[in-house]
């Protein structure tokens, strides 16, 4: 349906400068005098997708975060997520900033409305939900003919990994997005469903909202049968790699006792871009190493 | 000095007042019941006593810190509690026992301060102001301080500026607390001359609350002696400087001689080492 | 020289150092703006939808005037609460109060108040009841042990500072992990531009605040021979603390509301002040209010371009430069006092 509603938006955006709706992934109605031309994206994923699309003529600004693919580091930078440069997303005279609700700040959504530069938000906490991105995605760059290909590549390595593990027994899994306070994936997070996908079975899935802080005392007495730590130190900077050591003192967990405690990169597991399928089988490999021997 | 005509200045009418915590805690009770006595237009009067014969009470009370729970207390037959406070202050300046700390301002600021009642709502002082407190520090002998900040000055400079800082209130009452508690004998004696002199040439009554018997003997026309909130003695030096009298208030043996001016010194009479 | 001229001349030189820093922030920044475009775009000569017209007056313009708003206001606040304690380390972060508007702040933020006029003002409301209550608890335990001791302060600054941070924490744990960033990007604190109508009422609550302590100078002055001696002198001094606590806390919560809690300012600028146009309130308070503007938008100038594009928080820079004050103050003063 997604993939409908982008080619209602290519067909749209064919008449030559007529304004254009569109509605957001958070329901917002923006308008459009033309479709744009000069885009600014604050979200690494975002990014991501509009290179995957081939839309990355289209992409004038990015952030620090967007590192992915190498050549969107040749795109100038409006600085961090949290904290860009208006002065600089200015600069470059963009007709669109595409933002999410996560990880921006709703300040600079106001900020950037008080310019009268439209904002479009994303918000993808599902697979469907990032695939419906990378469709949107696809109509706002006028690149609809990529979208088909590109999510039916994508879905189609998922559903090959998810079929790979699907008949295997469950294990448990505590993944830890930050280590101190302990930080894990909740009901609402796209990492309880990738492990679902992976043929694993989050010990957090049924808690709170998207990201929830857990006891490690709870996490010990839920016995994981893999530990997978986040790494954050995606940069190439030290701060953010994960210590094993503090894991490895509790000798009573099944996953120490099996020696199964994992690191995994951050930068594409959270990412809810055309990587996905990448961070989805490392972490298969990692909750089923024997299906891919 | 008795050729002058007098008139009642300051009256307490049948005072009463208690610190409440003290009441509370049944601790060292203190209190003023009935007190009554005036101090008359140019006079100089001294409140002498034991320690917490409410001394520093009864200038809190005339100065509207505290408020009395009976009787009343007048300037010039107008009841302190109803004046404000910047009109209480052009009546009655107070040389407190100790100046104040942290205090960056110099003398002449500190002076200054004391024109604040004269316009309580102006800004900046004006060149009347300015001359008024030139004249203080005149004559208090403070004028080449006047650019130096207090902090920086000896005690008996210090207690001098801020005796200039009163005058410059232009009051009818100079009120000292323990003038020369913290000076040595050279200031003492320099702060008496001081007084005597404003005294005289200026007309300003004074009001000298202090430990230093001697010191009161000396200075003042007439004593106040407190003990335990009640008068103890009131008259001149000679008439409330009596050996028993003051041996029942203070609890110790003493000497009261003549000294050279005729009033009366007051001596611990030391025992022999035992 | 008059007290009139002196502080004439003051404003005059302040005015000039505030004209200087407030021309070098409009004409640098990430966007790399020329300064004939900078130039252009003041004098009403750019198109008003250019890039050098947006960034100059929409952006740089009113991050300018935020800045010099909340320097100017903290500063002054500062010198309050100084002469109210009589304790030249005594400054709204020291004493627990800007913690104390930021919990206001944060709990309005949570209830889900906005950017609008009038949700602006009611953030301001809460940060300034929090500024107030931290200020009354610190008063009031500093003074049960007797007296303004200068240590008993400090002590109670910091724990009311705790407290409120705590509950802060408290707050933080309980919101989603997304909007963490934003959250702890807030308390370091951050000038940003602000609409004109919220700019008004930032403008209009500060200058209150400000009026209500310079008309306090003069016996704020007094208030330095100690609070006794004050009254003796005709100084109603409860009318007066209540008045300038009223006001400093005001001008505190205004501060908070709009840029989060920056640490510092306060110490600062009157210390240095001090050591300039002298210990005199009726001075020190207007000059505050300028070298206070002066001194965070040169901060927020630096914190704007240093790691450009991305940004500095301008409390990192103003703490960079206040704890060593704060330090060398203690020192001094420590000898002084009992």
């Amino acid at each position: 349906m997604s993939v409908l509603a982008a080619a209602l938006l290519v067909l749209l955006a064919a008449t030559p400068a007529r304004a254009l709706t569109v509605r957001d992934m958070l329901g917002r109605d923006v308008t459009l005098p033309a479709p744009p031309r000069r885009i600014v994206s604050l979200v690494p994923s975002v990014t991501e997708s509009i290179f995957a699309l081939g839309g990355e003529a289209r992409l004038v600004g990015r952030t620090d975060w967007c590192d992915s693919p190498p050549a969107a580091r040749a795109k100038p930078s409006v600085g961090g997520m949290i904290d860009p440069s208006i002065e600089r997303i200015v600069t470059l005279e963009p007709d669109l900033v595409i933002a999410t609700d996560e990880g921006n700040r709703e300040e600079t959504m106001q900020q950037l409305g008080r310019l009268g530069i439209p904002t479009y938000l994303v918000h993808a906490h599902r697979v469907a939900e990032m695939l419906d991105m990378v469709a949107r995605l696809g109509g706002l760059v006028e690149r609809g003919d990529a979208v088909g290909p590109l999510v039916g590549s994508i879905r189609g390595r998922i559903e090959a990994i998810r079929a790979r593990v699907a008949a295997l027994p469950r294990p448990s899994v505590l993944y830890v997005l930050w280590p101190e306070p302990l930080i894990v994936p909740g009901r609402a997070s796209h990492i309880t469903e990738l492990i679902e996908l992976a043929g694993g079975r989050s010990i957090t899935a049924a808690m709170g909202e998207s990201y929830v802080r857990l006891s490690l005392e709870a996490a010990v007495a839920r016995a994981p049968d893999v530990i997978i730590l986040a790494d954050h130190s995606t940069a190439g900077t030290a701060a953010g790699r994960p210590s094993p050591e503090k894991w490895q003192r509790l000798t009573s967990v099944p996953a120490i006792k099996a020696g199964r405690l994992h690191s995994i990169d951050l930068s594409v597991l959270h990412r809810y871009g055309p990587r996905i399928p990448d961070g989805l089988e490392m972490l298969a490999r990692m909750i089923h190493p024997e299906a891919f021997r | 000095m008795t050729a002058r005509a007098r008139e009642p200045l300051v009256e307490f009418r049948d005072v009463g007042f208690a610190y409440r915590q003290a009441a509370r805690a049944g601790g060292r009770r203190f209190a003023f019941e009935g007190l009554s006595f005036s101090v008359e237009a140019g006079e100089v009067f001294g409140v002498i006593g034991p320690n917490s014969a409410g001394k520093t009470s009864l200038l809190r009370l005339l100065t509207r810190v505290l408020a009395p729970v009976r009787g009343s207390i007048l300037i010039d037959g107008r009841a302190v509690l109803d004046m404000p406070h910047w009109e209480l202050a052009r009546q009655i300046a107070v040389v407190p026992q100790e100046t104040p700390r942290p205090f960056p301002f110099s003398v002449e600021q500190l002076v200054l301060m004391g024109r604040y009642p004269h316009a309580p709502t102006r800004f900046f002082e004006t060149a009347a102001d300015r001359a008024a407190a030139r004249d203080a520090m005149a004559a208090t002998g403070t004028l080449a301080l006047a650019s130096l900040p207090l902090e920086t000055l000896s005690g008996g400079e210090r207690q001098r500026a801020m005796l200039a800082r009163a005058l410059a209130q232009e009051p009818r009452l100079l009120v000292l607390d323990e003038p020369t508690s913290h000076l040595d004998l050279r200031y003492q004696a320099e702060t008496a001359e001081l007084l005597r002199r404003l005294n005289r040439d200026r007309g300003v009554t004074v009001l000298l609350v202090s430990h230093d018997l001697n010191l009161a003997a000396e200075l003042c026309d007439r004593l106040l002696l407190l003990a335990a909130g009640r008068v103890a003695g009131l008259g001149t030096p000679a008439e409330v400087l009596e050996a028993p009298r003051l041996e029942r208030v203070f609890g110790c043996h003493l000497v009261v001689d003549k000294s050279a001016s005729g009033r009366p010194t007051v001596q611990l009479a030391w025992g022999p080492p035992r | 020289m008059t007290d009139g001229r002196r502080l004439a001349l003051a404003l005059l030189s302040l005015g000039a150092l505030l004209g200087v820093v407030a021309c070098t922030a409009v004409f640098v920044g990430s966007a790399g703006l020329s300064a004939r475009a900078v130039a252009s775009a003041l004098t009403g000569h750019a198109a008003p939808e250019s890039v050098e017209s947006i960034v100059t007056l929409r952006l740089r313009v009113p991050r300018v005037i935020v800045a010099t708003l909340a320097g100017g206001a903290l500063a002054v606040a500062g010198v309050a609460f100084q002469a109210l304690t009589r304790n030249p380390l005594a400054e709204p972060s020291v004493l627990g109060v800007t913690s104390g508007a930021a919990f206001g702040v944060i709990l309005a933020q949570i209830a889900g108040l906005g950017a609008s006029v009038t949700d602006t003002l009611a953030a301001a409301g809460c940060a300034f009841a929090g500024a107030l209550l931290a200020a009354a608890t610190v008063y009031a335990t500093a003074m049960s042990s007797g007296g303004l001791a200068i240590q008993t302060l400090l002590l109670a600054g910091v724990i009311v500072g705790i407290f409120f941070s705590a509950a802060i924490t408290v707050i933080i744990s309980i919101v989603d992990f997304n909007r963490l960033g934003g959250v702890v990007h807030w308390l370091l604190g951050n000038v940003a531009p602000v609409p004109a109508g919220s700019l008004t009422a930032f403008a209009l609550l500060a200058g209150g605040g400000f009026l209500l302590i310079l008309r306090s100078a003069r016996e704020l002055n007094v208030l330095a021979l100690g609070e006794e001696a004050a009254r003796q002198l005709g100084v109603d001094a409860e009318a007066l603390k209540r008045r300038v606590f009223l006001a400093a806390a005001l001008l505190t919560g205004t501060v908070v509301a709009f840029t989060g809690p920056i640490a510092f300012v306060g110490l600062v600028v009157p210390h240095v002040l001090r050591g300039i146009v002298g210990p005199d309130n009726r001075v020190l308070v207007p000059a505050s209010l300028l070298a206070g503007g002066a001194f965070l938008l040169a901060a927020d100038t630096v914190a704007r371009n240093v790691v450009a594009p991305a940004e500095l928080s301008v409390g990192v820079i103003t703490a960079f430069c206040g704890a060593p004050v704060f330090i060398w103050v203690l020192r001094t003063r420590a000898r002084v006092l009992p």
